[in-house]
């Protein structure tokens, strides 16, 4: 038996030639499920990534010891990695100037950067401009998925009509029960492991088996659930069960690799695009995979204004290419997708396209994420090592506020991802004082007896929080850069402050000696689930899209990823990008044969 | 990478074998590969070969040999640091390394009156006390210089084998059959 299968041929040479039904832009989680969910109506599909195909088993080698590796999972020299301080100090571009031959963002410097130099952009060819920001990106066929951290939540009427209940902001154009069949959808096709909770504002999934809470954790559940409430295991979209349908995809096997690294799993457990959605629609025989392939403008019809096309580089060899489709489907992140409809500028389109409404880049909206606390479990201290970390996830504190309370200082709420237990690098040694026999027992005493968790927190979208074209500053390939112009409100920093207050009130209520905050807010951008720059809406002088993601001035053009959210939630989007994805290319492969597209 | 599985499976019957803390460092104790003796007179590829064994012992000295478990030297953390610094194309690091091991010495000068390795087992546990006492705010160059070495210390000795297996009993990175170990909340 082997793990991985070979993968189907991603070709370079296509057929630029023919029109395709419809042409996607990247083939990240929305790209990918927009392939599967056309090509399994039959569909012809061609999918450009800018990035390349990287042999991604050997670039992960999740299984490697760190003793194995020559520099224990660091990049060569010459690589750099973002850190927190250079965020803040310094303005973007990050890279500008910097004596290192590759610069990086803040991911590979959670350790084993090796295993992701080639999947993250050099900064140095992909720069931004305004204000700080924190973006990760990822470059190649899957995109952020290939080591997406795999917390898969829904979102609940509490964040779709969240205007309804607290007045802030719009409500998206559908509700729970629009999309609820959509989710069902993605956690059989993908597989997601964890337990039924029946909360209102995170509602279940069809999970497969869960992993289990440790000593401390269960410790903490039931104080929590004294006080009305809730942790669970980490809802991580992992097939742990395994998947029939998949023959890509393995079984989870429990070897935690994937927290020990800044994600990525080498069997694909975990889910990902390509094994998870682009190998198989590849084998239906309709999706046509261009990598190398840096799109620059959405091509129109001089006569009638809709979608003709894409124009794109060769990344590699910068010659220029047109793809042709009856229908264009943007799925290149919140931001790539923004900085594509703006750089499509025409006589029919003067402000870029499908932005009559002037929305495209704003109303930028994520999540707010730094503050947490650490604690102690004096009952596991000195007691033998046990194997804690072979799961996907520790657990999750599912939002409680502002759902029937009404907090003084700030709307909307947040959630904890929490960890506790064993892992194969003892990360408090460096918060372990002195040195000598004393230090490495303690050390070694301590090992698995901490507990921590981070919060989450949804940061409300603006029509002031956004992105534009920078008039001067371009990347390597020409294309003129994005610029920012966004920042954390008074909201995000009161939540902010109510993260740390509670999270030290948790622990303590539980008998858990806190030994350390984090108060700091990590620099915008941080999260990685950056959302909201050409939303939903039913007013076209308010939204860029409609409720399937369809632009409202051009009927062939649709953006399928999270540039479509209309709020951030606090529950990560990756879930919700699919779930929505899904139920667009259902009405557009409907559409698309009664002609109307 | 040359090392890269190509088939994890493979790997996963070869790693489960392997894995027992026995079996991958039986034979660095048994071997006389690595000595427990502190290397003299050996240049290391970055550092000189005085300024390599003042690292090796300041090494061993963080994270000393115990009942449970060896320490650094065994661990070879010294070779790893210096292995670091001498391909490192940052300067400033590399020289930062090089006047902080000078400082150790300056400071057990000042303190004992003859440089770190001269000096009495005591005398150069009381210098790296003195360095280690600012090290939630340090302000001299020998404390600024504890914190740079007791981070790469811990990182070259807690990604070895001897600290993964022996020291911490590492149970994980295997292929688990049935259900996930770990504690059971029941």
């Amino acid at each position: 038996m082997t793990l991985v299968k070979v993968a189907p041929p991603i070709e370079q040479d296509v057929d630029l030639s023919k029109t395709y039904d419809a042409v996607i832009v990247g083939s990240g989680a929305a790209g990918g499920m927009a392939a599967h969910v056309l090509t399994t109506h039959g569909l012809q599909v061609l999918m450009l990534e800018a990035g390349k195909k990287l042999p991604i088993e050997q670039e992960l080698r999740s299984m490697q010891w760190p003793y194995d590796h020559p520099r224990r999972g660091d990049a060569p020299p010459g690589s750099h990695h973002l850190s927190f301080n250079e965020y803040t100090i310094r303005k973007p571009p990050y890279a500008k100037g910097a004596a290192f031959k590759h610069v990086y963002s803040y991911v590979g410097g959670w350790g084993g950067s090796d295993y992701v130099k080639n999947i993250l952009v050099d900064e140095k060819d992909h720069p931004y401009t305004g204000s700080n920001y924190a973006w990760v990106r990822a470059r190649c066929l899957g995109g952020k998925t290939n080591i997406w951290g795999r917390l898969a939540l829904r979102l609940s009427d509490y964040d779709f009509k969240a205007k309804t209940h607290d007045g802030y902001g719009e409500d998206w154009p559908i509700a729970y029960a629009d999309l609820e069949p959509y989710y069902d959808k993605v956690d059989l096709y993908l597989g997601i492991s964890g337990v039924k909770e029946n909360l209102p504002h995170l509602p279940d999934s069809q999970f497969q088996r869960p992993s289990k809470l440790n000593w401390g954790e269960v410790k903490l559940r039931e104080s929590l659930k004294k006080a009305g409430q809730v942790l669970t295991p980490y809802r991580a979209g992992v097939t742990t069960d395994g998947l029939k349908h998949n023959k890509y995809r393995s079984k989870c096997y429990g070897r935690g690799a994937c927290d020990r690294r800044p994600g990525g799993c080498d069997i694909h457990a975990v889910f990902d695009s390509p094994t998870g959605l682009i190998y198989p629609a590849v084998d239906t025989g309709h999706l046509t995979v261009r990598p190398n392939s840096t799109a620059h403008e959405v091509l129109v019809d001089k006569n009638t204004g809709r979608a003709r096309g894409v124009a794109f580089l060769d990344s590699v060899t910068r010659k220029s290419y047109e793809a042709k489709g009856k229908v264009v489907i943007l799925a290149a992140s919140t931001l790539e997708s923004a900085r594509l409809l703006l750089l499509s500028r025409s006589p029919q389109h003067p402000n870029g396209l499908g932005n009559s409404s002037g929305h495209v880049g704003h109303n930028f909206c994520e999540h707010v994420m730094g503050p947490g606390v650490t604690g102690l479990i004096k009952e596991l201290v000195g007691k033998p090592h046990t194997l804690d970390d072979g799961r996907p996830g520790g657990f999750y504190i599912p939002r409680f506020r502002n759902l029937k309370d009404r907090q003084p200082g700030f709307i909307r709420g947040y959630g904890y991802e929490g960890n506790s237990g064993h892992s194969m690098f003892p990360a408090h040694v460096m918060d372990t004082p002195g040195f000598g026999g004393q230090f490495k027992r303690s050390v070694r005493d301590h090992a698995g007896a901490f507990v921590s968790m981070g919060a989450f927190g949804e940061v409300l979208p603006r029509y002031e929080s956004y992105v534009d074209l920078d008039p001067e500053t371009k990347d390597a390939w020409g294309i003129p850069v994005l610029r920012f112009h966004y920042h954390f409100s008074d909201n995000e920093r009161k939540m902010a402050e109510d993260m740390v207050a509670t999270g030290r009130e948790m622990l303590e209520a539980a008998g858990i000696e806190v030994v350390g905050t984090d108060e700091k807010v990590l620099t915008e951008g941080w999260s990685i689930h950056e959302l909201g720059t050409a939303r939903m809406g039913n007013d076209p002088k308010t939204s860029v899209l409609n409720q399937f993601q369809q632009s409202h001035d051009v009927r062939n053009l649709f953006v399928v990823d999270g540039s479509s959210h209309v709020s951030a939630s606090c529950q990560n989007p990756t879930w919700t990008i699919m779930a929505l994805a899904w139920r667009s290319c259902d009405h557009l492969a409907d559409e698309f044969r009664k002609g109307n597209v | 990478m040359t090392d890269a599985p190509k088939h994890p499976e493979s790997l996963s019957r070869r790693d489960m074998i392997a894995a027992t803390a026995a079996a991958l460092v039986t034979p660095l104790l048994q071997g006389g590969a690595v000595s427990m003796q502190p290397v003299a007179g050996v240049p290391g590829k970055f550092l000189t070969a005085a300024e390599y064994a003042l690292l090796d012992e300041l090494t061993e000295l963080i994270i000393p040999a115990d009942d449970h478990s060896p320490g650094a030297r065994v661990a070879a953390v010294a070779a790893y640091i210096d292995g670091r610094l001498a391909e490192s194309l940052e300067p400033d690091w590399q020289a930062r390394w090089r006047s902080g091991l000078q400082a150790v010495d300056g400071l057990s000068r000042e303190l004992n009156a003859k440089p770190f390795l001269e000096a009495t087992p005591d005398q150069r546990v009381a210098v790296l006390t003195r360095m280690a006492a600012g090290e939630a705010d340090p302000k001299t160059a020998p404390e600024r210089f504890f914190g740079e070495l007791k981070g790469w210390t811990a990182r070259g000795y807690y990604t070895s084998k001897i600290g993964i297996h022996l020291d911490q009993e590492y149970k994980g990175n295997v292929y688990q059959r049935g259900e996930f170990a770990g504690y059971d909340a029941k």
